[in-house]
């Protein structure tokens, strides 16, 4: 049992105290930015990447991904208590919910969505185990052509997934895309897009554009429609769920676990189109499914479940592939990068013994999360009551640290300023972030894979279709990119996606 | 009411124009730098098939919204984009020179007491907290160094 082997070294690795630490502090860190209404998870990440700059690899890639998978739990009590979703992906999640608030059963929904999200995530992970090696020895016999036709397909899914018109996905990755080159060209050192600025050769900061296009255009495109909350905490004792409810909340976790896990290994696809999905199953196949809307414990228990075992899952492609399945794993590929570590196959070579320990931490996250979210949900409906102006405030305070400490330069809070501001132009215009995002983090890899075909093919573009697995790869993103034509339908749940 | 179709909104009119400036420059300045060299693909040969993406996107846009256009966006709150960018302008141009723990101090002050209406408690609490207090939690605590004021009478005495 190799793997078992390499997973017990990781549990090792990641049990020192401050591995632990550093888990514990970012699923407590990943919960809040949960809760709060104001920033999503692809700024939250962003935001903390600076404080982990001085850890170690393993705490620091540790300590993201806590975070990353605690926001899928705290989205879930502003949802449940709030009927105002803390994260897009647990939309869904208001409609019963809320009504189960509404009837006295919040402590119970809160408890069952912990559970159900613990199981997702951790079913999940158990496939990125058994994932991992196989699909790592697939990756490794991939060239450069192989790679860039697998970044094209990535892409070009997500462009064809993200919004509601293709045009406007396809300007946002290529304004990504830009972005990434300006700076030194990695192949022949000559300088791009630097308007002669020497603080421009080194590129534009990857934190500084996300934090001012996610969190400060999101902050920027605030309105005062929601009045400070008035929420109470469920005491203790209904926390507890009955027995029936645990027993109609299983079969929906188990349609949850498979829909997450299922579309989370699919590029594009986000933690909402899993919830949505999932809570459509249980309007199918629930045998309560005439109480949904009315507070039905499957309502929750699905469409939470469906997203944590999604956020796990997605980690399987950046893992083993090294491409991004979502814009929050995009950034969560760039602090691997700013760590000095690629994902993909090359990481279970190279970096064998700190992978195993990031894997492992999944399953001791997962397992923290859930100790924690429930009796401490006090703790988190006393956040909700903090008035919005003090927020607002602490955000921006954490902003400018974070984008300030990435070089330890004013110029990167200018630039953070200044991508606020276009991310705002591009909200108002209706043009989806998440592509742009994805080629940010991308864009460099994707152009070096380009070059080194052509190298090795002499400039013949033929290398791209002469090889069988680039060419299927290639045909299937021109596919995808050209489904519209096609008069394809994209599901409505695809078209409603709020996180795109 | 007049029959004729809904005008393309002004601001999309403005979006697609800039698009296609980014797109067009773009083309022209990777040209520049070499799209083949002798040993294959140049600097140049990247960007300059985003230059055409982004110009083809943008003519494909407007033709769109030419035909049906898109409906108007949510309004802006322009008081809060213009206080908040203003303020950060502010903060980003005298952090150097007067220090981060000043700088911030006033900066939180002025969303808190002046913008956010808090108590003068409150807002003194945070804003001491969020300036002084971040600087020796990230100094000391996580070793990552803010900025200190340029100015040698505040450095002395450790703003």
């Amino acid at each position: 049992m190799d793997i078992f082997n390499d997973l017990l070294g990781g549990f090792a690795a990641a049990m020192t105290w401050q591995n632990l630490l550093f888990a514990f502090l970012g699923c407590l860190l990943g919960t809040i930015i949960g809760v709060l209404p104001g920033i999503g998870p692809v700024a939250g990440v962003a935001l903390l990447i600076p404080l982990t700059l001085n850890m170690d690899a393993t705490g620091a890639i540790i300590m993201l991904c806590a975070i990353f998978y605690g926001t899928a739990y705290g989205g879930t009590i502003t949802s449940v208590l709030l009927n105002t979703p803390g994260e897009a992906a647990s939309a869904i999640t208001t409609i019963d919910g809320y009504a189960m608030t509404k009837i006295g059963k919040a402590g119970a929904a809160l408890t069952i969505a912990a559970v159900g999200s613990f199981v997702g995530g951790t079913i999940a992970t158990i496939g990125l185990v058994a994932a991992a090696k196989p699909l790592g020895e697939l990756g490794l016999l991939v060239g450069p052509p192989e790679f860039f036709a697998l970044m094209v397909v990535g892409i070009s899914l997500l462009v064809a997934l993200a919004g509601k018109s293709m045009v406007k996905a396809v300007i946002s990755g290529a304004l990504g895309l830009l972005i990434a080159m300006v700076g030194i060209d990695p192949v022949a050192g000559a300088p791009r897009f630097t308007f002669g600025m020497d603080r421009l050769l080194d590129g534009v900061s990857f934190v500084a554009v996300i934090v001012g296009v996610f969190g400060l255009s999101e902050l920027l495109s605030y309105r005062k429609d929601t009045a400070t909350a008035n929420v109470h905490a469920p005491n203790f004792r209904s926390l507890l769920p009955t027995g029936k409810e645990w027993r109609r909340s299983a079969p929906a976790m188990a349609r949850g676990t498979g829909i997450g896990f299922g579309l989370g290994l699919i590029p594009g696809m986000t933690g909402s189109v899993s919830s949505l999905l999932a809570y459509g199953a249980e309007k199918k196949f629930s045998r309560h499914r005439n109480e949904l809307g009315k507070g039905a414990i499957e309502g929750v228990a699905g469409p939470e479940t469906a997203n944590n075992s999604h956020a796990n899952a997605a980690l399987i492609p950046l893992f083993t592939l090294g491409i991004p399945a979502s814009p929050t794993i995009a950034v969560l590929m760039g602090a691997f990068l700013q760590q000095g570590l690629t994902p993909g196959p090359t990481l279970f070579t190279e970096n064998s013994e700190i992978a195993w320990a990031i894997i492992a931490s999944l399953f001791i996250g997962n397992l923290l999360l859930l100790v924690l979210n429930v009796p401490l949900v006090g703790l988190w409906t006393s956040i909700l009551r903090v008035p919005s102006s003090i927020l607002t405030a602490l955000i921006l305070l954490f902003m400018v640290i974070g984008a300030y400490t990435i070089n330890f330069s004013v110029f990167d809070v200018f630039v953070m300023i200044g991508f606020g501001l276009l991310g705002l132009a591009l909200r108002h215009l209706d043009i989806p972030l998440a592509p742009m995002v994805l080629t940010l983090v991308l864009g460099p890899l994707m152009e070096r894979s380009l070059r080194e075909s052509l190298e090795i093919s002499q400039g013949d573009f033929g290398i791209f279709v002469n090889r069988p697995i680039s060419m299927v790869l290639i045909g299937l993103g021109l596919l995808i990119l050209f489904s519209p034509l096609l008069k394809l339908r994209k599901p409505r749940a695809l078209t409603e996606d709020p996180e795109t | 009411m007049t029959e004729r179709a809904p005008r393309v909104a002004p601001s999309v009119l403005v979006g697609i124009g800039s698009f296609a400036a980014v797109g067009t420059y773009t083309l022209i300045d990777s040209i520049g730098l070499g799209l083949w060299t002798s040993l294959g693909p140049g600097p140049g040969l990247f960007p300059f098939a985003m230059g055409v993406l982004l110009v083809a996107m943008s003519a494909l846009w407007l033709i769109q919204e030419l035909r049906s256009p898109s409906e108007a966006a949510a309004v802006v709150d322009r008081r809060l984009v213009i206080e908040v960018v203003v303020s950060l302008v502010i903060l980003a141009a005298v952090m150097d020179l007067l220090g981060f723990q000043l700088s911030m101090f006033f900066f939180l002050l002025y969303h808190l007491k002046l913008r956010g209406r808090r108590s003068w408690v409150s807002s003194l609490i945070i804003a001491v907290a969020g300036s002084f207090g971040a600087f020796y939690a990230f100094n000391y605590g996580l070793n990552v160094a803010l900025p200190v004021s340029a100015i040698p009478l505040l450095n002395t005495i450790g703003l």
